[in-house]
């Protein structure tokens, strides 16, 4: 029998959302808060960063509010909201949209520039954009939904010191994209929900650091149990698989002003 | 720990499991080109296997997929490195079918190393029911291989209209559907339920929530398969899907051991038939 692996560290999940897909109706849809909270418990999940389905494919309006709704009732979850660019005024200026934010126990931001039709650079974005970096406001930007490589190089050549997280980057191995960003951006991370290289999470660690790579399952569109496993035996330390599992999320989140 | 079940308790303590050993069924070895793998190489891959309880990958090697000039040459010198933990495709590139007749005039020479054919019908570019696969359909149909193929959804070349002309072509065929006409699930599904010798194969399906359950509340799971490309995908990430998804401790035996024990049984069996001879013959 081989050795037992260290007690489970608890994970802190930064890429989940709830609500009903507009353009396709998933398999399993986790539409209410209640069903992820309940899948979190069967999982061993203790906590998630939410956001709400409708905010990319309704409104970030729309959805913001929902996604208030759906983690209000539930300390174990905290909120993500989504925002525009601040040119047609669509949501509250910089000052009142964070203290809003504090309000809602909303702790981080995304962006879907490709259907909500904007760029994603300092044009676009520069007012409320500025505010994020000097506030360290966790961004969460995906490549399977809202932003492509291009956007993502771009929007860091234009914010630079920006807190940001790469989530969704793709199963299909796409080191070469995002470890140049990790390599010049310092503040840049990446999540593990499509992050299923055999002996990526070691690597990554390795050659980055533990504070690089933060636990995201993708639920409702992914499982948790997957990444959850790789996590819980990669070849790296406790403390790293710690700082993975929740610690850099809880550091992120803990570090913006809102 | 993912889910309250035996093996969900044994696998999150331990990594792997001793009364559910993994056959991967859909594996590679070597490089890429458009991906950075650390662990390509044949003892990375064997060291991940150990740490994942995987007892067998069966594989096609990169370079016989994308470099033709090398062949088949490298998946018969690591099995016969690691002939107690890797099995082989022998693969068909129809581009080049004098290539693709050499390698199955002398399939019987490493038949210790093969348990069948593998073919990538959206890489190589022409469709499974073209003329220069038929030599090879007929060759598997004849020794009743197993004939596993990359299926997607939509593909004019290995999508599930193809797959089903070639299914109904040749019966005596066991034809693993690589990734189960990835996207189209109820497609995979109404072949799996008409041919009863199609298998679903999984490697790019668990990153998918809800397909094993329907696969399994569908199909059954006498007829799923557990693989990932390795070294593309971590088996840990998919063994952890497997005790995520809403299916049985039951449905996970079968699918990471007992269906693949089953398919492989005539050739390991016959492998393990000549190496008595051989080692009588040399005693």
């Amino acid at each position: 029998m081989a050795d037992k692996s260290p007690e489970p560290t608890h994970f802190f999940d930064c890429n989940v959302f709830v609500g009903s897909p507009a353009y396709q109706r998933p398999l399993l849809p986790v539409p209410k808060a209640g069903a992820l909270l309940a899948e979190m418990d069967r999982a061993g999940v203790d906590r998630a960063l939410v956001w709400h389905i409708a905010q990319h494919d309704a409104s970030p309006q729309a959805g913001n509010r929902l996604v208030v709704e759906a983690i209000r009732p539930h300390e174990r979850l905290t909120g993500c909201w989504a925002v525009l660019p601040t040119q047609t005024r669509e949501l509250a200026p910089a000052p009142l949209l964070f203290r809003q934010m504090r309000e809602a126990r909303v702790g981080a931001l995304r962006i879907f520039p490709s259907v909500h039709k904007f760029v994603a650079n300092g044009v676009s974005l520069g007012a409320l954009f500025g505010e994020l970096v000097d506030r360290r406001i966790p961004l969460f930007v995906s490549v399977r939904r809202g932003m492509d490589w291009p956007d993502v190089y771009a929007l860091l050549e234009d914010f630079p010191d920006l807190v940001c997280v790469i989530c969704d980057h793709g199963s299909w191995g796409m080191d070469r994209l995002f470890r140049p960003l990790l390599e010049r951006y310092q503040n840049v991370h990446v999540d593990t929900s499509q992050y299923l290289l055999d002996g990526g999470i070691d690597d990554l660690v390795t050659v980055y650091g533990e504070r690089r790579l933060l636990f995201g399952s993708g639920f409702p569109e992914s499982y948790f149990g997957g990444m959850m496993l790789a996590l819980r035996h990669a070849r790296i330390s406790d403390q790293a698989k710690a700082a993975v599992a929740a610690g850099n999320l809880e550091r992120l989140l803990a570090g913006a002003e809102l | 720990m993912i889910c309250d079940s035996d093996l969900a308790r044994e696998f999150w303590e331990l990594g792997k499991s001793d009364s559910c050993p993994i056959y991967d069924m859909h594996g590679h070895m070597g490089r890429w080109q458009g991906i950075y793998f650390p662990r390509a190489e044949t003892e990375q891959m064997i060291g991940t296997m150990d740490e994942c309880g995987v007892r067998l990958l069966v594989f096609s090697h990169h370079d016989a997929l994308l470099a033709p000039d090398i062949g088949n040459r490298s998946a018969v010198e690591a099995v016969r490195k690691y002939p107690d933990r890797l099995r082989a495709y022998c693969v068909v590139n129809p581009n080049y079918p004098d290539r693709a007749m050499a390698d199955i005039v002398t399939y019987e020479q490493n038949r210790d190393a093969y348990v069948g054919l593998k073919f990538l019908p959206d890489y190589h570019g022409l469709p499974l029911t073209h003329g220069d696969y038929r030599a090879a359909w007929e060759f598997a149909a004849e020794g009743e291989l197993l004939v596993l193929t990359h299926t997607w959804k939509d593909s004019e070349l290995d999508g599930p209209a193809t797959i089903r002309t070639v299914a109904e072509r040749y019966p005596r065929v066991k034809l693993l559907l690589g990734h189960s006409c990835h996207g189209d699930w109820d497609a995979a599904v109404s072949l799996a339920r008409d041919f009863p010798n199609i298998y679903l194969e999984l490697t790019a399906v668990f990153d998918d929530r809800g397909v094993i359950e329907k696969f399994a509340g569908e199909v059954g799971s006498h007829r799923m398969l557990f693989g990932t490309d390795l070294p593309w995908f971590d088996p840990h990430h998919a063994i952890g899907v497997l005790l995520s998804a809403a299916i049985s401790d039951e449905d996970r035996h079968n699918i990471c051991h007992r269906n693949a024990e089953t398919l492989l049984e005539p050739f390991l069996r016959a492998n393990m038939l000549e190496e008595a001879i051989h080692d009588h013959e040399t005693s």
